[in-house]
């Protein structure tokens, strides 16, 4: 199992021909691990007569069992008892349902050296101590979800002053508290300190709309930053082109461009992806991307655009190895981002089936896990 | 927001509106002059009117989700004066008149408390007209993802006719909100109730034991197939992809008629190819055809998880699949243009399906003209409401009950009165 721990420990994280070998070889390990320990995956695996010696090029990932983030949805699929696990987390459930991921301990010691590598690869790590401002959730015992554990997890790139939330659990629901945020802002200008906003895009575009609509504006401390996580989630039909959003930060909270760092990731792919300096995702060498068909899910050649598969070694608690996302997507070469990096580059696009749905087939709602539509 | 009485109060205001409603304003109403049916045609006809002249569109670009419009076209005609007319003529004709005794009277229940839908927009304003048509006083739940339309709805309607302002209320209450929903409860002689299982036995709780249970359950529908053979089966498979399985009168099961699993398998071929072809052509975006293909290898593999020594064939296609089941039950499909097959000879019609009353919604049957009666019987007697052509299962036709029911004739009581 030293496979996967090399890997992420040795790896210059943007390296993928380098990483190559270390990656495939983690991911047979990683492959073996669930079939021998996941009845589900052993099953899926045998009926697609799939084996890990199969895998022994990059293109071979391919072949890889593809679960779909609603397989995970559905069924609650492990490769270890529950009490060997780190930890467990659930994806945020915009609709209403969610998955369930386990993460083993030797998953967390692996995830140190990528976040730490690419912290400061991107300059998030700093010793000057910064306050937070969260646009998002309050972690709490009460839930799991793992865009919380995210945005905690941003507030220690700089050691943190404090902490201030816009989202908060009460009476068993989260409110938001924009109105609360934009007084801690006004507060936050007059410090020595520079703030840290973390927020998920959508609430941040409303938050700033709220403010630039009422007059207001704040010039926060040199040195202040925007970490953005999590998708447009429910606000997907209001998605704003990124420059407009940066314009509007530039203009209400007076943090420029290059200030504003994005992170890409899923709970059923934890690899901490990170915008370069022309906000794009380049790859790192934790993870394989591959784009397929919108039709047959075949794998789809660079620069045309399909569904986005996530492929890591990470996790040996839950059977995630390769995980199909709802997203629509496109790879790009790395060369022509003129960042530097030359990984290919992940744009997100859109997602699959965005229609709310709705429904008054019986029983349909339930496994749809929308609720009822009562 | 609330909606109460033509004008629009916060949320906040929820217990109070609920108090004074109880203490004065369902007293008053129900104790002054009853609503005339003309004056609900009347201002019917002229929201009719507004939407056909695009006044509403603004308001529908607003509220109601995108292809609420569409939907919106194909309902139009039954809300036209002549269709409501039509309705209120077949629905509640007849049940007044003279009798030996005397002569029977048909009047409202009185207050309806309708828990509404959110599978449709429009449709928790559709079935406070419903209620208004027969002359109740409406207080409407509305549904979570009711984003304004029904409110704007009902504002314009008393807009247009202020006399149907103190019949009309809405409000946004969430249903974990049981102690609001048990006063609105309180205060009704009907019940109508829209939604699943969970939804229709939490309104029988709630509800007094007085009020009149009206329920518009959840269903399931399912396809018909005899002597297919050389038939055309492209209705039938774009109505699958069209509805995603999502609807009540949407495809679930096509059962055929034969006991051959070689036959069953034949037809699963053969239609695979139909079906894809109606992805294709009905998937218009990619993300709408990237929601068919995670579904379809959603079903694959919980057919290898779930369901590991059933024997089912997996037929998988592009963005759709097709999956033969030996067993014969009628069961939610894995939706969004995956579909199951499975056998029901004619014979056993009559012993399988009834162990579904009370969930059969539509059969689409596909079968050669010369059998088409003999089979819609067959049907009928064992327990489903509609029975249409396979590309018709989920269209709306004017005139025809609702869940074998005639829902007019749910909001009203008929009265017998002795002469002397």
């Amino acid at each position: 199992m030293l496979s996967r721990q090399k890997l992420f420990w040795l790896s210059p994280p943007y390296d993928l021909p380098g990483s190559d070998r270390r990656f495939l070889r983690a991911v047979r390990d990683n492959c073996a691990y669930h079939i021998s320990h996941c009845p589900e995956y052993r099953a899926i695996c045998k009926a697609e007569g799939f084996s890990p010696d199969d895998i022994k090029t990059v293109e071979d990932l391919a072949k890889l069992p593809l679960l779909p983030t609603l397989f995970f949805k559905r069924h609650a699929v492990f490769s270890m008892p529950q009490w060997r696990m780190g930890m467990k987390v659930t994806s945020s459930g915009t609709s209403g349902s969610f998955s369930r991921v386990g993460f083993d301990w030797g998953c967390i010691f692996a995830e140190i050296p990528m976040v730490l590598r690419l912290g400061f690869y991107h300059s998030l790590v700093s010793p000057r101590p910064a306050h937070y401002v969260v646009l998002g959730y309050k972690p709490g015992k009460q839930d799991r979800m793992g865009v919380a554990r995210t945005m905690f997890g941003l507030t220690h790139f700089a050691p943190p002053l404090s902490r201030s939330y816009a989202l908060r659990w009460r009476n068993g629901s989260y409110v938001p508290d924009l109105d609360g945020s934009v007084k801690r802002l006004r507060a936050l200008e007059r410090s020595p300190f520079p703030t840290r906003i973390v927020a998920f895009p959508s609430y941040l575009w409303f938050g700033l709309k709220r403010m630039e609509e009422l007059g207001l504006s704040v010039r926060l401390p040199r040195g202040s930053k925007i970490l953005l996580a999590g998708g447009w989630k429910q606000h997907y039909a209001q998605e704003v082109d990124k420059g407009t959003l940066y314009a509007l930060a530039e203009r209400v909270l007076g943090i420029s461009e290059d200030c504003v760092h994005e992170f890409f990731g899923a709970v059923e792919h934890p690899v901490f992806f990170n915008s370069c300096k022309n906000h794009r995702f380049h790859v790192p060498v934790y993870s394989r991307v591959l784009i397929r068909d919108v039709y047959t899910l075949k794998p789809l050649p660079m620069g045309e655009v399909g569904l986005v598969n996530l492929i890591t070694p990470l996790i040996n608690a839950t059977p995630v190895t390769s995980a199909m996302t709802d997203d629509l997507g496109m790879l790009t070469p790395g060369e022509s981002c003129g960042c530097g990096l030359k990984s290919p580059v992940l744009t997100i696009l859109g997602r699959a089936g965005l229609a709310d749905i709705t429904t008054c087939a019986a029983g349909a709602a339930e496994l749809l896990g929308k609720g009822e539509g009562f | 927001m609330i909606f109460a009485a033509g004008t629009i109060l916060p949320d906040g205001e929820l217990s109070q509106t609920i108090t004074r409603l109880a203490a004065e304003e369902v007293p008053r109403t129900l104790s002054g002059p009853p609503l005339e049916r003309e004056v609900v045609l009347d201002a019917l006809d002229a929201l009719g009117q507004e939407l056909d002249s695009g006044a509403l569109d603004g308001l529908i670009v607003q509220y109601a989700p995108p292809g609420a419009r569409e939907a919106l076209e194909r309902v139009r005609p039954q809300l036209s004066r002549e269709a409501l007319e039509e309705r209120l003529a077949l629905e509640l004709g007849g049940l007044a008149g003279p009798r030996r005794f005397g002569r029977t009277q048909v009047l409202p229940l009185g207050v309806l408390l309708h828990v509404a839908p959110g599978n449709m927009a429009g449709l928790p304003a559709f079935t406070a007209v419903e209620g208004l048509l027969t002359g109740n006083l409406n207080l409407v739940k509305l549904p979570r993802g009711d984003k304004g339309l029904t409110i704007a709805v009902f504002q314009k309607l008393t807009q247009l006719e202020p006399r149907l302002a103190p019949w009309l209320y809405a409000f946004d209450l969430p249903s974990r909100d049981t102690a609001a929903l048990r006063r609105l409860a309180a205060l009704a002689n009907g019940v109508v109730t829209w939604g699943g299982d969970e939804a229709v036995l939490a309104m029988r709780r709630l509800a007094p034991p007085g009020a009149k249970l009206i329920e518009w359950g959840h269903r399931l529908s399912f396809a018909y197939l005899s002597e297919w053979q050389g038939l055309d089966l492209s209705g039938l498979a774009e109505h699958i992809v069209q509805t995603g399985g999502l609807l009540c009168s949407s495809c679930q099961v096509i059962y055929l008629d034969t006991t051959y699993l070689s036959v069953a398998e034949q037809f699963c071929k053969e239609f695979l190819p139909v079906l894809e072809g109606a992805a294709r052509s009905w998937y218009t975006t990619s993300g709408q055809a990237a929601q068919g293909a995670l579904y379809a290898r959603e079903a694959v593999l919980e057919q290898i998880v779930d369901r590991p020594e059933s024997g089912d064939l997996v037929f998988p296609g592009k963005s759709c699949s097709v999956t033969l089941r030996r067993d014969g039950t009628l069961e939610l499909s894995h939706l969004h243009g995956n579909v199951l097959v499975k056998r029901l000879p004619r014979e056993k019609l009559l012993e399988a399906l009834p162990l579904y009353r009370g969930r059969l919604q539509t059969a689409g049957l596909l079968c050669p003209s010369s059998k088409r009666e003999e089979l819609a019987a067959l049907l009928a007697r064992a327990g489903v409401n509609r029975i249409t052509l396979p590309a018709h299962m989920s269209r709306t036709f004017p005139g025809e009950a609702h869940d074998g029911e005639y829902p007019l004739r749910r909001y009203v009581r008929a009265v017998d009165i002795e002469i002397q």
